[in-house]
């Protein structure tokens, strides 16, 4: 993949030398580009703030300061890409925004630039060819940087995706004979699946005769999520027990009729009080208020 | 192996073994005609918690029964179903349609006694 990287930027042994030729030059001048580029980061709030702790702001340097000189000392092998990927991933722990870490190289190369046309002003070719070699291996850097904080997001929103489909769906006795099923986030078919499972199983350990499938929290349906859930409906009319689909949202709808989708055995009412009267009616449980609605908050 | 067929009172309950072939079924359906003429059921219970898969032939069979019965002026049931029989027999579109199904025995009983003596059969 690195290989890949340094044929893109077209990175080649002419620009390995052309660095190394620079490496007792950096040295010369890294503290003082160092020290610039602390003075241009303390002069931005936003970049201020991680530098509070004067430890911390020493430890960094000394760090940079390597970073900087590691850039012209060859050898830009597996090693290199790692501790690459690791800065890059010590930026992103730390939520440096990518802004800030653009800029900060856009500073480099600045400040680097001044310093190798001073240093090459009688060969200012020689000056231009070294920088550009500079540029590529900087480039390949970031480029590595930003893979860090691009892999990091995706774990997290992939981590997140994951969190949601886990989210458990809890199966609720709530009276004798009938279960409540609140689903709540995202169905895709495996969980559509796990749903069924748990679904007809409860029905047979609870001797349901009605389930009372609460879809308020879902906002989205597939094809393949609803045919499953029409499947779902029949095969606990086949053990005897029917199922109420409560909290149809108006797109759900939508998409259920625009799918072509076989409702007529299937029950549905608007909203979970409905679903719960519904399955009350069904099951012969009448519901009564004992005390008047004015003294009740009492 | 052949069905077991049970009389209780004015009901008849089968109840279908793990191990029955498709000769066995169309047996059981046989019986049952019998039994209900010979009886004079007015309810049938065809118990299949046994089954732990039914194919096409068997849901037909049953539908059969269900239908047969009912032209004999009884009422049939299907009990016993398991969880994943039938969502894998709702997959293969064998949704035993127009046929009363109920979660076991017990359920069952208490379903045809509801229907039966609301109509005034006797007990």
């Amino acid at each position: 993949m690195a290989r890949w990287r340094k044929d893109f930027l077209e990175f080649g042994d002419a620009d390995v030398s052309n660095l190394a030729e620079i490496n007792e030059l950096a040295q010369r001048y890294a503290d003082a580009v160092i020290e610039d580029f602390y003075k241009h980061l303390l002069s931005f709030e936003e970049t201020r703030s991680y530098f509070h702790d004067p430890h911390v702001l020493q430890r960094v340097k000394n760090a940079q300061q390597e970073y900087f000189l590691r850039l012209t000392q060859g050898k830009y092998d597996l090693a290199y890409v790692e501790d690459r990927l690791s800065i890059g991933a010590i930026h992103e722990r730390i939520d440096l925004p990518m802004k800030s870490y653009l800029g900060m190289y856009n500073f480099y190369l600045r400040a680097v630039s001044n310093r190798l046309s001073e240093a090459y002003q009688d060969q200012p070719e020689r000056g231009r060819v070294t920088f550009l070699s500079l540029m590529k291996l900087t480039f390949l850097d970031i480029g590595l940087a930003i893979d860090t904080y691009i892999n990091s997001r995706e774990r997290t929103i992939r981590e997140q995706q994951d969190a949601i489909q886990e989210l458990p769906t809890p199966v609720l006795p709530f009276r004798e004979g009938m279960l409540l099923v609140p689903i709540i986030g995202l169905i895709d078919t495996h969980r559509a699946r796990l749903l069924t499972e748990q679904l007809l199983g409860a029905v047979r350990d609870n001797r349901a005769k009605v389930v009372v499938m609460d879809i308020t929290g879902v906002q989205a349906i597939d094809s393949k999520v609803a045919n499953h859930m029409v499947q779902t409906v029949e095969a606990a009319r086949l053990m005897g027990a029917i199922v109420i689909v409560a909290g149809v949202s108006p797109e759900i709808a939508q998409t259920m009729v625009t799918l072509g989708i076989d409702l007529g055995r299937m029950t549905t009412v608007g909203d979970l009080q409905s679903g719960i009267e519904r399955a009350e009616e069904i099951l012969g449980y009448t519901v009564t208020r004992t005390r008047s609605k004015t003294s009740s908050g009492q | 192996m052949r069905a077991s067929i049970l009389k209780q009172s004015k009901f008849l309950i089968a109840s279908v073994q793990g191990s029955m072939t498709d000769a066995d079924l169309v047996q059981l359906r046989e019986d049952l005609g019998a039994g209900v003429r010979r009886h004079r059921s007015t309810g049938v219970i065809v118990d299949v918690a046994m089954l732990d898969v039914m194919d096409s032939f068997a849901v037909r069979t049953l539908r059969g029964i269900a239908q047969m019965v009912k032209l004999l002026g009884a009422e049939c049931i299907v009990v016993g179903i398991q969880p994943d029989v039938a969502f894998s027999m709702v997959q293969l579109g064998l949704t035993l349609e127009g046929t009363t199904t109920a979660l076991d025995l017990e359920d069952g009983l208490s379903t045809l006694r509801e229907r039966i003596g609301a109509e005034g059969n006797p007990l």
